[in-house]
């Protein structure tokens, strides 16, 4: 398919397509996806190689919640335009609705890089990044609920392997058996047991990469002249709307002179790399 | 003071439910020494009781505030009064206003209810004599219309007591 060369397609036929797409787009204004299905769907037989087209159509899908079409839709957009935020996004979201996690999660991280680079600001990118953490969330759930019953068959099993082994040890040993040296191996072994599950139950994510203000984890800090590190979008709401101080310090402050925390961002990505649970947020 | 918030009655901002859902998790597992929060399902409004320090006029008197989170908390500074009886106190009026300025004009959205609880038995341990507010009469009396704190234009008194 990509090896094919495009046809040349006749101007009046392009200017034929524009005008599908924006009947399309004036259908799906009013929800009449059906209308704006046919119309896209009309404008894709014209000039089949327009990504918009086929992300216009998926969009209409996605209302539909027929996913496997929204599926099919985005890839070929993809094909088209590799950098196609919009398409990136919704075949995440289609593949999320398949419990492809990974996969969806991959798509939506590529969507998310696209539409911060193209706009940082733009509601599609806060929007992106909401999906992005709810996947993460998930494919965390999901793993780890069967990560947990397999740990604790294994501990079982240890368990017993470890009694079955000291009470032959006992019945070989005349002199009697080191109790004490045993109950201190098996509560060594529950203690490695119970550390491997701690670290996969959700706990409190340490103060130092939460917001002051927030109480949650950061997601784009910016540490102001006094050293304190806060959630840029609240602090300059704080800036804004309560006065121009620094929450904690109560030294003046002015937007300008934020500045990005990187060390902190790279240190709570590298946490919710470990902890995925800390993904969950309300 | 000009704030124009009245007891809100709005629900809460998802900033502000979020925050508070973190403040009350923090406050069960680490409370204040001498603060109770009474248990509520309502997130907007705590009912907190606070025991006197000792050695402190207020010594194992206890009474109970009333804290009520605005729409936009913590962008907003709570509203905090004492329910009745409120305690004799310089800047305690009786219908349990609360004058302290961290809970009008110095507001900080780094505060929080436990800092701010903190804050008010301080305001109260520091106290060498129990008696009420100069203006206490006439205070109260043009709050009848059951106006909020908050909407005072508060002249704060001297921070010593």
């Amino acid at each position: 398919m990509a090896a094919m060369a495009p046809l040349p397609v006749p101007a009046s036929v392009v200017k034929q397509a524009e005008q599908l797409k924006q009947d399309g787009n004036s259908y799906f204004k009013k929800e009449r996806l059906g209308a704006a299905i046919d119309a896209y769907t009309e404008a894709i037989t014209l000039c089949p190689n327009v990504a918009i087209y086929w992300t216009n159509r998926a969009l209409c899908y996605r209302k539909r919640n027929e996913w496997n079409k929204v599926e099919e839709d985005c890839r070929r957009a993809i094909q088209l335009d590799s950098n196609s935020v919009k398409a990136h996004y919704m075949l995440g979201l289609a593949l999320l609705q398949k419990h492809d996690y990974s996969g969806g999660i991959k798509e939506l991280e590529k969507a998310l890089e696209l539409g911060r680079g193209a706009n940082p600001a733009s509601y599609m990118v806060e929007e992106i990044w909401q999906v992005l953490a709810r996947a993460k969330y998930m494919e965390w759930e999901d793993s780890s609920s069967k990560r947990a019953p397999r740990l604790q068959n294994l501990r079982e099993v240890c368990e017993k392997a470890f009694l079955n082994y000291y009470s032959i040890d006992a019945s070989e040993a005349e002199d009697g058996p080191k109790e004490n040296d045993h109950s201190q191996q098996l509560e060594c072994l529950h203690e490695v047991f119970n550390k491997a599950a701690q670290a996969d139950t959700p706990s409190e994510v340490p103060d130092h990469l939460c917001c002051k203000i927030t109480l949650d984890i950061f997601r784009d800090p910016v540490i102001t002249p006094s050293g304190i590190t806060y959630e840029r979008a609240v602090l300059l709401d704080h800036l804004q709307r309560v006065g121009r101080f620094d929450p904690v310090t109560r030294e003046p402050l002015d937007p300008h002179q934020l500045v990005p925390n990187l060390a902190i961002k790279e240190a709570v990505q590298a946490f919710l790399s470990e902890h995925a649970w800390a993904y969950k947020i309300s | 003071m000009t704030s124009s918030s009245a007891p809100s009655k709005k629900v809460l901002s998802k900033i502000a439910s979020n925050r508070l859902q973190k403040e009350l998790k923090e406050w069960q597992a680490n409370p204040p020494a001498g603060f109770k929060q009474k248990a509520t399902d309502n997130l907007q409004r705590w009912i907190i009781e606070v025991v006197g320090a000792s050695g402190t006029l207020y010594a194992n008197e206890t009474y109970q505030l009333q804290v009520d989170f605005p729409e936009h908390y913590p962008m907003e500074a709570p509203q905090v009064i004492f329910l009745h009886p409120a305690p004799l106190h310089p800047h305690v009026y009786s219908n349990g206003h609360i004058c302290l300025d961290i809970l009008y004009d110095s507001w900080s959205p780094a505060m929080t209810v436990s800092s701010v609880c903190i804050s008010i038995l301080s305001m109260l341990s520091s106290s060498t004599v129990k008696q009420r507010p100069d203006d206490n009469d006439r205070y109260v009396k043009n709050c009848k219309n059951g106006r909020s704190p908050k909407e005072t234009r508060w002249w704060f008194h001297d921070d010593k007591v």
